[in-house]
């Protein structure tokens, strides 16, 4: 007997994890990705909160073991059907795939940080992002990190934040930015790093003693208030207007480098999709799962699956454990 | 013709009558109270300007085109505009064909106010004339112009769609009793004519009312009957006016000569402004017009409905319909009568008391060091947050080869609209004060300032000696126009937005469209110019919070995307800001877009 | 009394039980948001006369908030209400209007 197809859109490691799943239980998937490669954004990670894992590494045992995993790649959903058998998905390609389970993978972009002008993303030279500096910890090459004597991480660009669009919390970025600034004060071992946060959120097993391992080996410098502004001076020095809420006091300080840890907000293809099949989402444009707390990775309709960060911001290891899951109700629902 | 009865006299007349002295006591009482309430300044200058010959002249006609024609409703909608015409223009000339006929016919009775009104119960014709012929013609005709109104007016309450308005006033109940008793008068007055045309003579409207129902017509108390009733709605409308919309017919008289005069408002709801409130024909033009109006629960708060609440007298409702308001002026621009909203408001505002009191003694201390240079550029509070704007200024600026200087850099004092606008004018003085010594010491020629709010407070507020105030968007098109800042044209589709205050605020609407054609393509906005949509980000609302203006936003944002533009522009980092976060295409300042243009 | 060179001072602690908020009830009715802040200080690191002054929205609206209305309310005084807190606050916090607000119900202090 022929295996059956189960098409998985978004090849990120939650896609991967789910077609692996699949495959393990005898179901012949279909992975879709838009990009031309697969592993989302661990492709543009260079290591992994809590304990510095290599990104590269996790995506490699990901990626390594696809044997009996259907995928593409560069392919972009036209559209897609639904019939009482199931769905029919067409590809660009001009492919078309049956399935009688969909499962939806869609992940999430980083927050646009050239949105928030006032923190001068692509206007000031040394204002980069969180994943610009993942990628110079990576390549070690990028014109705007020219040995910072001090640097400033911004917490909640984009999250938290009802001017951006985006209330919500990101989760995942304050363990970033402690992992980042320790990683950062590792290269430049005379340099001053700042991390300026509006509530630090650590909420993982051993985040704290990341956090802890920050103030006491790389000594670097919480402080409580949200950056308001940034200037740039003729030199290219950074100013950054904050309050020191603790203290009470408002400060400006002088810069050379500032790194924004944008945040977590649906992807555009989870809003393609959620138009195109329909699923409700929330406001904050993540998808709304049957049961948040039961079936989080069921949609309202049956055999419509979901899982990862298509449903919300997650860390690594919860979009993996989330896409096991959800494989394990797909074979649910179809051996039924 | 001659009289049918001596005594010229029948107690039908009476409501008529009675409502007629009624209207004419309580407008004679209002004109002397809204006189009076003028400051002696005011009334002098009122006094002057009616006897100034261009001025009467002007009064004149603005009363014939505004009062009879409406000829602003005609520009609007042309179906609009007939409505009202017919009514207003049809009546009209009922009432001066009345008033002949009874000169002609009978002088002795032209004294009497009803006898023009009901003539044709009162005459009687004895034989066919030219001229008797003609004024059954004439008054049948403009009978006709009057029904035809009504048919189109009765039809708007259920449609309104079709005269090209979306939603219209919610009616009070003396509105509504004004509005079915002046419905009712016409067909009455057709009617009643109907029944005499027997006797009195008629034309093509009458006559064949008369023929209709010959036997049940010529019967007299049928005849007195339908004059009674006539009677009756005429007076029920009278007796409803002054408590209805419908006193903007008698009001309009008295604003058209004091606009014309230039007063100005000093209070809600005393003199000038007193005029303008009761001028206002609550025809609801401003709802639609209303940035508010993208959210349901807004309209009640719309300029319709606070000038109702001006005139009750409802200070609560007052206030929180004042601070709710963008201060956009978009209503004014719309407006049949120019209501001076914006003026009325912010008198309002100017009444709230605080217990905090604005000091501002702090600046006393602050002097700043500013170079010389022959342009000082003033930034504004909100340009630290739109740092691409104050980028793309001093690119401008060096590619021009210009001298400038900057005044607040690092932060310096408001311009004082914010403060203006939230009623504290007293205040506000103080940083008007303070930076004008600032600009007129650093020497400069020319104060630049990128902000359209700041520019419009220095425009209205600021005395500045020998020195130019202008807008970037000015002064980037007068350098190109000039030839001293080159630029070349891309294929980039700009959407431009008229900020308010630069807009309706100081009338700077071909400027910047000029300047930003010689780097691009202008893609129209669907509503622009003086009818542009607010960002919704105003300052000028106090009380509209976060959520409430998301939908405002949304609905300009919408408005801009007509010709499906390539970058939205504005010339305002307030607009700019709020611009951007619900836009899906870019939004971009506009020295940013004028910077598109220069070598790279 | 004998000097012994110190004085009983009043007590520093927070008597938040003993609380009288009805000031505060009265201006959240009138501006809705005044519960909203998360005490990030936006407003007055961005504060254009917090460049002149030591003005701090956040440090009155907190002290509003516990009942400490003699503490900061005089700052108010240099707002210039040019609104840009409005603009920075990640909350959507009305900010000129809370401004406006607090001036109403509440009163400056005699020092």
């Amino acid at each position: 007997m022929a295996k059956e197809n189960v098409v998985v859109i978004g090849g990120g490691p939650c896609g991967i994890e789910v077609a692996r799943n699949l495959r393990d239980l005898g179901y012949t998937p279909i992975l879709l990705e838009q990009q031309s490669e697969l592993g989302g954004h661990l492709r543009l990670w260079d290591r992994l909160f809590p304990e510095g894992v290599e990104a590269r590494k996790v995506l490699k045992e990901l990626t390594g073991d696809l044997k009996g995993v259907k995928w593409f790649t560069d392919v972009n959903i036209e559209s897609i059907e639904k019939s009482r058998k199931g769905y029919t998905v067409n590809v660009d390609t001009g492919m078309s795939f049956q399935t009688k389970a969909l499962v939806v993978t869609t992940g999430f972009k980083l927050f646009p940080a050239e949105n928030k002008q006032e923190y001068g993303y692509n206007i000031y030279e040394r204002v980069i992002t969180n994943a610009d500096l993942e990628q110079y910890f990576h390549t070690r090459k990028d014109p705007r990190i020219q040995n910072p004597k001090t640097i400033g991480f911004v917490h909640c660009v984009g999250s938290r934040d009802e001017k951006a669009c985006n209330r919500q919390c990101s989760k995942v970025c304050c363990a970033t930015a402690v992992k980042q600034a320790s990683e950062i004060k590792e290269l430049f071992p005379d340099a001053i790093v700042y991390c300026f946060y509006m509530d630090l959120r650590l909420f993982g097993r051993s985040y704290e003693d990341m956090y802890l391992t920050a103030q006491r080996k790389y000594g670097v410098r919480f402080i409580r208030g949200r950056v308001s502004e940034v200037s740039e001076d003729i030199d290219g020095k950074l100013f950054v207007k904050a309050e020191d809420t603790l203290l009470g006091k408002p400060m400006k300080m002088k810069l050379d480098l500032l790194v924004l840890m944008t945040g977590i907000l649906p992807g555009d293809s989870t809003k393609q999709l959620s138009e195109m099949l329909k699923i409700q989402t929330g406001e904050d444009g993540f998808f709304t799962p049957r049961d948040t707390i039961l079936e989080p990775c069921m949609a309202k309709d049956g055999g419509l699956f979901m899982a990862g960060t298509c449903t919300g911001p997650k860390t690594i290891p919860e979009t993996l454990s989330e896409a096991r899951a959800a494989a394990i109700q797909v074979h649910k629902y179809l051996s039924k | 013709m001659r009289e049918r009865f001596l005594i010229g006299f029948d107690p039908f007349v009476l409501p008529f009558l009675l409502g007629m002295a009624f209207v004419l006591t309580y407008c004679i009482i209002g004109l002397i109270r809204v006189v009076l309430q003028l400051s002696k300044a005011d009334r002098r200058k009122l006094a002057a300007s009616l006897f100034k010959p261009a001025n009467a002249w002007k009064n004149l006609r603005d009363m014939f085109c505004d009062c009879l024609i409406h000829v602003k409703l005609w520009k609007r909608n042309p179906k609009l505009g007939y409505m009202h015409s017919s009514i207003a223009f049809g009546w009209f000339m009922l009432i001066v064909f009345g008033h002949i006929e009874t000169f002609i016919f009978v002088p002795k009775k032209a004294g009497l106010f009803y006898y023009p009104i009901f003539f044709r119960y009162f005459m009687e014709m004895e034989n066919y004339s030219l001229r008797g012929s003609f004024f059954f013609f004439i008054m049948d005709f403009f009978l006709l112009i009057v029904l035809s109104g009504i048919l189109l007016a009765m039809f708007k309450r259920i449609r309104s769609r079709f005269f090209g308005m979306r939603r219209t006033t919610r009616l009070s109940i003396t509105d509504r009793i004004g509005l079915y008793s002046l419905w009712a008068i016409f067909p009455l007055r057709w009617i009643a004519e109907g029944f005499t045309a027997g006797i009195a003579g008629g034309s093509f409207m009458t006559i064949p009312i008369n023929l209709l129902l010959k036997n049940f017509m010529s019967n007299p108390e049928n005849i007195t009957v339908a004059w009674w009733l006539y009677s009756i709605a005429l007076g029920t409308f009278m007796f409803a006016l002054p408590f209805s919309r419908y006193m903007h017919i008698p009001a309009e008289i008295l604003l058209i000569p004091m606009k014309n005069a230039g007063l100005k408002v000093y209070h809600p709801r005393k003199g000038f402004a007193l005029a303008q409130i009761y001028t206002c024909p609550s025809c609801g033009v401003c709802i639609d017009a209303c940035p508010m109006s993208a959210s349901r629960q807004n309209l009640k708060d719309t300029t319709v409905y606070l000038v109702r609440q001006i005139k009750r007298n409802n200070a609560r409702r007052m206030n929180a319909m004042t601070e709710k308001c963008l201060m956009c002026g978009k209503c004014q621009e719309v407006c049949q009568i120019a209501l001076q909203s914006y003026d009325i408001r912010m008198k309002i505002r100017e009444r709230a008391t605080y217990n905090v009191g604005l000091k501002y003694d702090y600046l006393d201390s602050y002097k700043p060091e500013i170079g010389k240079a022959k342009v000082l550029y003033y930034a504004g509070c909100m340009s630290s947050l739109t740092p691409n704007t104050g980028r793309s200024i001093k690119k401008l600026l060096s590619a021009a080869r210009i001298s400038w200087t900057q005044m607040d850099e690092g932060g310096g004092v408001c311009c004082g609209r914010p403060l203006i606008l939230a009623g504290r004018r007293q205040e506000a003085a103080a940083m008007i004060e303070k930076n004008t010594s600032i600009i007129e010491s650093s020497g400069a020629q020319i104060l630049l300032v990128s902000c359209a709010i700041c520019y419009r407070v220095f425009k209205e507020e600021y005395k500045l000696k020998g020195i130019r105030v202008m807008h970037y968007t000015e002064y980037f098109n007068e350098l190109m126009e000039e030839g001293r800042l080159k630029v070349n044209r891309g294929a980039l589709r700009y959407a431009y937005h008229d900020p308010c205050d630069l807009g309706r605020g100081c009338g700077i609407y071909e400027e910047p469209r000029e300047a930003l054609s010689r780097v691009g393509i202008i893609a129209p906005a669907e509503k622009e110019r003086a009818l542009s949509v607010c960002c919704g980000g105003s300052v000028g609302s106090l009380t509209l919070d976060h959520e409430d203006r998301i939908p405002i936003t949304q609905a300009s944002v919408q408005n801009m995307l007509f010709s499906n533009p390539d970058r939205i522009v504005t010339a305002c980092p307030l607009c700019m800001k709020t611009f951007s976060r619900y836009s899906p295409v870019k939004v971009v300042d506009f020295a940013e877009a004028l910077c598109d243009g220069l070598e790279k | 009394m004998i000097d012994f060179g110190y004085t009983l001072s009043k007590s520093n602690t927070l008597k938040i039980e003993n609380l009288d908020d009805s000031r505060f009830k009265a201006l959240h009715k009138l501006e809705p948001d005044a519960y909203k802040c998360i005490n990030c200080g936006s407003c007055t690191a961005s504060c254009s006369a917090g460049v002149f002054t030591e003005l701090s929205l956040r440090k009155i609206l907190l002290s509003l908030q516990r009942g400490e209305e003699k503490d900061y309310i005089n700052q108010l005084q240099s707002c210039m209400l040019c609104g840009k807190c409005m603009l920075v606050c990640p909350r959507g916090i009305n900010t000129r209007h809370l401004i406006l607000s607090i001036s109403k119900i509440y009163n400056t202090v005699d020092r």
